[in-house]
């Protein structure tokens, strides 16, 4: 299974690293969250996979039984998933704005700053 | 002995609120300012006595205690020339300044400028210290700048500025790295503790050359040594005050002062005489020739103290008693007889409205006493006895007679330059004055005594110091010698020693050089011809051409690194991020096949190979639907496999945000057009897919290697440990996330107010007046 | 570890806080007040952080830590915190008239500021890479946004965007460098790694020594290192100026203050792996910076490069690994913050509505027309410059010679000689506004004492000039402080 998810992990970043190349804007926030989710699965699995065991400590015992889900890394995920989402809900009001105002959504033409 | 501090930050002060003095006595304020200058000059006078007798005087106090660095001063013989030079005809300077500027609006400014370059430059030969010299060198070099660029009206003035800033401020930066390493191998930067450990600990340096050649960079360009001599003709943009003073008789004396006060250390070696005698010997012939062929009076004078400069350093290279003697004393003959020069080409400027030789003749009547000044002056130049010129080039003579090397060379570069200034010196301080008067474009008159006391007492002086050689050689000369050399000198100056070679040589200069008088102008087209000739590959292009060779890589680098295409720039990013992983896990560690903890079930293959084919339609997608439709395909999908592997808050989590993402998307994605795919060449698409799937390649490899790793105790354990105990919870993440890490969350939420403020703000400016195209 | 009584572990954090009830405050205020007086809200901004940097300073000496010892206080995280907060007040003190005159939303400004400014001490008071991680993200999300806010030109939008859409990258990479270090060693303390490190060093972890690579790259985002820099030039111009004058600054002193707290001082075990890697990073970035400069004709575009070269002295003090070095660089980013964010308030007192007049062409003549302001840009240039006697020699002192100190020779060589290139384009800007007549019809936004935006910007404007003359003849004493901050910390190297 490990090796099955280092190649989807693998695949979710070459996707997401095509588009971010990309020069529509629009795709490149899709490549952005494409990578976000590659990032949070390596985390995941560089954490170690266990199949179904929550790391919650059962009813009547003091602490978990092992083997069980190694919490760290998945505080680490929650967090980046919730900043994540922060960031992404800006970039997109901020790309609105960016085409309202500049009247494109090509990042190649997006070269105004540059001298 | 507070007194050295006095001396030097006396100046600064002064500086400080000489504008103010300036508006309180627009007239006299020259006068009034050249007060300090004046007391100085006596307060040195009164160390002479003590010194010629073998005192020093030191001062200083910690000023970065963490790096060892203190303010420190001294006052040895070799010192005392040069503050006596610098205050003394500081003095003059000043007062001749407030006449010549008079009526100037920035006359104030100026002033400043002029004490705070006094000041510095007391500071240069007064520092034992050396990063306090250095700050001082740079600061001389500063004030030179402002004094450069005073009249910055004209582009050339601004150009000669930040040319004379570039070449010395770059050799001071050299120097100071000199410096630095020469403190590292004497454990001390005090220049005094340097001396008395010997050259031996730098010689035996396998940095020493390094170091030689970073010390003369900072000496060379500023006593603008051939190839850095360019700066200095051009910096006769400055006023004539600033030409005879920072150009002539001190700031460009640093470069010669340094060298002598390190020459005990680097005396002896070879790189050290050859570099001196042959920068020294070719600046000093270039410097006599060009002279020759220029026309304006202060260009003259600039190319024949860039001649003057060589000599200074070819006799110091030379390293004998005598030379160095010799070089001593012609620093003080030249200081006297160039200021004089400078600021009689002021006054004919001024009182005449040319400094063309060409134009000027007959001014003895018009300008009685500026034609004296002028004429004391050059005949110092000339080298004619009595006057103390005649010492300074008998000493030379035996000086480069007594070379242990290269004698004959030595000694007819010196005749060369020597007969070449006897011609010089009646160009500038004669002819102007002498024959039929010239139509000049103004009706000349007579300075005012603010500009012609100056001039006449330094010409006097010349004169003075002929008549009792044996005094000024004892009092200044022979003291200053002996710190050179590190050992006591006892030779004694007179006018006449008998008749000895020196005494022909003499001679025979003063006979060429009035030949070479008479037929300068043949002589000055032929130079004038091989210059032009030489124009193309000289130091002078080459400053050009290396300023805007820099400027057009700066461009090209622009072009390159700042192309402002966001997808190069991620580019970039890319590659060096997967590079550096890429470099650590091929050459820092095996790469080896993982083996399977956990068997594939079917639907989670299936899953996979959803997710992977739902990624390329993301890609693929013309549409705005499609796309977003995709991506949550996708998301959703690592919410399962969070499921499936022990991880449901996660996934919980993953599918709210999914699905609000999926809407932000939808909404936003439904204000652009339909078509959201800009078309792409066929070649750029293939580039970016191999470098997207070189990328995912090594990613995979990452997760491959990582996932070896196993099991370990470590920090969950604790919290698996403590998650009931201490915060009565059975979600050991939720516990980690909210009891143990209740910081985190707290954080989470300020990022997430913050993200959400942004998206108000601007939607709020969309709303209001940001509007506006 | 435990978890902690809460007062104590509340005044550890009690800068956080009181930024963080400032923000909320000034939030509220916002929303109370009408438009037009958004004073009270400068004024709740401007006391509360001067109330935090009072609580910071009070706690000079004081070692603790807090919250299962995810953030820890020590004189280090006060140095740093004075730095942030001094900037802070000062960007203040700028942003006042220049937020009326540009039409900016002045609650969500100020608010943004001071939710940034929090996020800064996070950072600098980070135990932990967790924290560092929350501490970047609460930092960075207000300055994109604030990079954005300029409504009245087209650049500012399109600036926000390129810097959000690299900075949420960097944040990304970093976030896996944190992963993978913990994949290797099984903690995210920066004690615990300390311990660790050696014996994952001594199987040489591909994951461990990856995840040190990513968390640089991150890092080197932030305090815009190149081949990490490309967002500068762009973020820098587009931004509101006083924006600007923030990030240059704050925002490069904390991703100092992490990489000095993680790499230099948690992972010194291997300091051969990255001082290599510091090498190449600071010799780019001052090569790069200054070149780029030379060409530059907005002024905001080249200071934007030349904080790229700053950064890059920086690193070279850095590269060193020994006290001497983190000595050198907590004097050096102290005296830059002085120098950079008096050079920015220039730019912002010369400049016109919309951003106008940001041209060095703009300055042209300026002693003339503005006579103080020209000799306050005078001493900021000389001091950028590195030119004695100004602070700025002083901070590029300490890093050459602790370079040279370390045996990097030539780093520090290459060192100075990239200063001497710098020198033209500072010395650029003094040449056209000393020595070049002012055009006719040259507009200068007019007011009291050539005061055209506000006493504010006067005020700050003097503060750092003087405050940079008197470092520079002064330094023992911010030698001294900076010595303290590192007391107790650097028995690690």
């Amino acid at each position: 299974m490990e090796i099955l998810l280092a190649f989807l992990i693998g695949g979710l970043y070459a996707a997401g690293f095509y588009l971010v190349l990309g020069r529509s804007i629009g795709k490149l926030i899709v490549g952005l969250v494409l990578l976000g989710q590659a990032a949070n699965l390596l985390i995941f699995t560089a954490g170690g996979l266990t199949r179904a065991h929550p790391p919650i400590v059962p009813e009547g015992a003091l602490e978990a039984q092992p083997p069980f889900a190694d919490p760290i890394p998945q505080a680490l995920i929650l967090t980046a998933i919730v900043i994540g989402f922060g960031v992404l809900a800006f970039a997109l009001v901020l790309v609105d704005r960016t085409f309202q105002r500049v009247g494109t959504y090509d990042t190649d033409d997006m070269t105004s700053t540059d001298a | 002995m507070t007194g050295l501090f006095t001396a030097v930050f006396s100046g600064f002060l002064l500086a400080a609120v000489a504008p103010w003095v300036h508006r309180l006595a627009p007239r006299r304020s020259g006068w009034i300012l050249a007060s300090l200058p004046l007391a100085l000059t006596a307060y040195f006078v009164l160390h002479i006595g003590p010194i010629a007798e073998g005192a020093a005087f030191r001062a200083g106090f910690s000023w970065i205690p963490f790096l060892g660095i203190r303010l420190s001063f001294l006052l040895d013989g070799l010192s005392l020339l040069f503050c006596l030079l610098i205050t003394g005809i500081g003095t003059l300077v000043v007062v001749y300044s407030g006449g010549y500027l008079k009526g100037h609006p920035e006359l104030g400014r100026f002033h400043a400028y002029l004490l705070m370059f006094m000041a510095s430059m007391l500071g240069v030969v007064l520092s034992d210290n050396a990063i306090a010299l250095f700050v001082f060198w740079e600061l001389t070099s500063l004030s030179s700048f402002f004094l450069i660029g005073f009249d910055h009206e004209r582009a050339a003035a601004r150009a000669a500025a930040l040319q004379a800033l570039l070449v010395t401020g770059l050799g001071g930066l050299a120097l100071m790295a000199g410096l630095l390493l020469m403190g590292r191998i004497y454990g001390s930067l005090e220049l005094s503790r340097m001396m008395a450990e010997g050259s031996g600990p730098l010689q035996s340096n396998p940095l020493f050359l390094p170091i030689l050649i970073l010390v003369l960079a900072g000496a060379f360009t500023k006593s603008a040594q051939f190839p850095f001599h360019i700066w200095l003709p051009n910096a006769m943009e400055a006023p004539a005050p600033v030409s005879a003073y920072l150009h002539a008789a001190t700031m460009v004396k640093a470069g010669v002062y340094l060298v002598a006060r390190v020459n005990p250390l680097f005396a002896g070696s070879p790189f050290w005489f050859w570099m001196l005698v042959g920068a020294g010997g070719v600046t000093m012939l270039l410097g006599a020739c060009l002279a020759m062929v220029e026309t304006d009076l202060k260009r003259i004078l600039a190319y024949s103290t860039v001649s003057a400069l060589g000599t200074l350093t070819l006799l110091l290279g030379l390293d004998t008693i005598r030379a160095t003697e010799a070089a001593l004393a012609f620093l003080l003959v030249h200081g006297l007889y160039k200021g004089a020069l400078f600021l009689t080409a002021g006054a004919v400027d001024h009182g005449a409205g040319s400094r063309n030789v060409a134009e000027l003749g007959g001014l003895r009547r018009a300008m009685p006493i500026t034609a004296l000044a002028a004429g004391l002056a050059a005949l110092s130049m000339a080298g004619i006895p009595p006057f103390f010129g005649f010492v300074g080039k008998e000493t030379i003579y035996q000086a480069v007679l007594g070379s242990s090397a290269a004698r004959g060379l030595v000694t007819s570069a010196a005749l060369l330059a020597n007969l070449l200034f006897v011609a010089i010196g009646l160009i500038v301080g004669i002819r102007p004055f002498i024959g039929a008067l010239k139509e000049t474009p103004q009706h000349p008159h007579e300075a005012p005594v603010d500009l012609w006391i100056g001039p006449l007492l330094l010409g006097a002086i010349g004169l003075a110091a002929g008549l009792v050689p044996g005094a000024v050689g004892h009092d200044f000369v022979l003291r200053a010698a002996s710190v050179v050399m590190d050992r006591t000198t006892e030779t004694h100056f007179s006018l006449w020693h008998g008749w000895n070679t020196a005494v022909a040589l003499s001679l025979v200069t003063f006979a060429a050089g009035l030949t070479v008088f008479a037929a300068r102008h043949p002589l000055s087209r032929g130079f004038a011809r091989v210059s032009g000739a030489l124009a193309p590959v000289g130091p002078a292009r080459g400053y050009f051409r290396i300023l805007d060779g820099t400027i057009g890589m700066a461009r090209g680098v622009t072009r390159v690194f700042q192309s402002g295409y966001l997808n190069r720039y991620l580019l970039f990013v890319l590659f060096t991020t997967v590079g550096l992983a890429g470099y650590t896990l091929f050459f820092r560690a095996r790469l080896s096949w993982p083996e399977e903890v956990l068997h594939v079930r079917f639907y989670e293959a299936g899953l996979v190979a959803v997710m992977l084919v739902a990624a390329l339609t993301a890609i693929r997608s013309r549409a705005r639907l499609v796309t977003v439709i995709a991506l949550g395909v996708v998301g959703y999908g690592v919410s399962l496999l969070f499921l499936f592997f022990g991880a449901p808050d996660l996934a919980m989590t993953q599918i709210l945000v999914e699905t609000l993402t999926v809407i932000l998307f939808v909404l936003i994605f439904y204000r652009l057009p339909q078509v959201i795919v800009l078309s792409r060449s066929a070649g750029m698409r293939l580039l970016d897919a191999s470098i997207a799937l070189a990328c995912g390649g090594l990613m995979t490899a990452l997760v491959l290697t990582a996932v070896r790793v196993q099991w370990r105790p470590s920090i969950a354990s604790y919290f698996s440990e403590h998650s009931l105990s201490l915060a009565k919870g059975h979600n050991i993440v939720n516990v980690i996330l909210v009891d143990f890490r209740g910081f985190d969350t707290l954080g989470e939420i300020t990022v997430l107010s913050a993200a959400g403020i942004g998206v108000y703000g601007l939607l709020k400016l969309r709303s209001g007046r940001g509007e506006a195209p | 570890m435990g978890i902690d009584s809460l007062p104590a572990a509340l005044s550890v954090i009690r800068p956080e806080l009181i930024l963080a009830v400032t923000a909320l405050v000034c939030l509220a205020l916002d929303l109370l007040y009408k438009p037009a007086d958004k004073m009270p809200c400068w004024a709740v901004a401007f006391f509360g952080s001067l109330a935090a940097l009072a609580s910071t300073i009070a706690s000079w000496g004081t070692e603790q830590e807090a919250f299962s010892q995810l953030v820890r206080m020590d004189n280090l995280s006060n140095f740093f915190a004075v730095i942030f907060l001094m900037v802070g007040l000062i960007t203040l003190c700028l942003s006042d008239s220049y937020v009326q005159r540009e039409g900016l939303p002045a609650g969500e400004y100020y608010t943004l500021l001071l939710i940034s400014m929090t996020g800064m001490v996070f950072m600098a008071q980070a135990n932990d890479l967790m924290t560092v991680y929350l501490g970047i993200e609460i930092m960075s999300i207000p300055v994109y946004v604030l990079v954005a806010m300029m409504s009245k030109s087209p650049k500012s939008p399109e600036a926000g965007l390129k810097y959000l859409l690299l900075g949420g990258f960097a944040s990304a990479i970093l976030l896996f460098g944190i992963a993978l270090l913990y994949g290797a060693v099984g903690t995210t303390q920066l004690a615990d790694i300390l311990r660790q490190a050696p014996g994952a060093l001594k199987a040489s972890d591909p994951l461990f020594l990856a995840g040190v690579g990513l968390l640089l790259v991150g890092m080197g985002f932030k305090v815009s290192l190149v081949p990490f820099h490309m967002w500068t030039p762009d973020a820098y111009e587009g931004a509101p100026t006083s924006v600007t004058a923030f990030m240059s600054v704050a925002v490069k002193a904390a991703g100092f203050s992490v990489l000095i707290r993680v790499i230099v001082l948690s992972l010194s075990p291997m300091a051969v792996d990255w001082s290599q890697i510091f090498w190449w990073l600071a010799v780019l970035s001052m090569v790069l910076g200054n070149v780029v400069a030379l060409v530059q004709e907005n002024i905001k575009r080249m200071l934007a490069y030349s904080s790229i070269a700053h950064a890059g002295y920086v690193l070279v003090a850095l590269t060193t690994g020994t006290e001497t070095g983190i000595h050198a660089a907590l004097i050096y980013l102290f005296i830059y913050a002085l120098m950079n964010l008096g050079a920015f308030g220039v730019v912002i007192a010369v400049s016109r509505e919309g951003d106008q007049g940001v041209e060095i062409r703009d300055y042209t003549g300026m002693a003339r027309k503005r006579p103080l302001y020209a000799l306050a840009m005078a001493v900021f240039m000389f001091s950028l410059a590195g030119v004695p006697p100004t602070a700025g020699f002083i901070g590029k002192f300490y890093a050459f010679s602790a370079a040279v100190k370390a045996g990097y020779v030539w780093l520090a060589v290459i060192g100075v000689l990239m200063s001497a290139v710098s020198a033209y384009f500072y010395l650029r800007v003094l040449v056209v506004m000393y020595m070049k007549e002012p055009e006719a019809g040259a507009e200068y936004s007019a007011g009291p004492w050539g005061a055209p935006i506000g006493a504010g910007v006067s005020v700050s404007l003097w503060v750092c000039a003087l405050s940079i003359l008197f470092l520079g003849i002064w330094p023992g004493w911010l030698s001294h402080f900076a010595q303290q901050a590192l007391q107790g910390l650097t028995s690690l190297l």
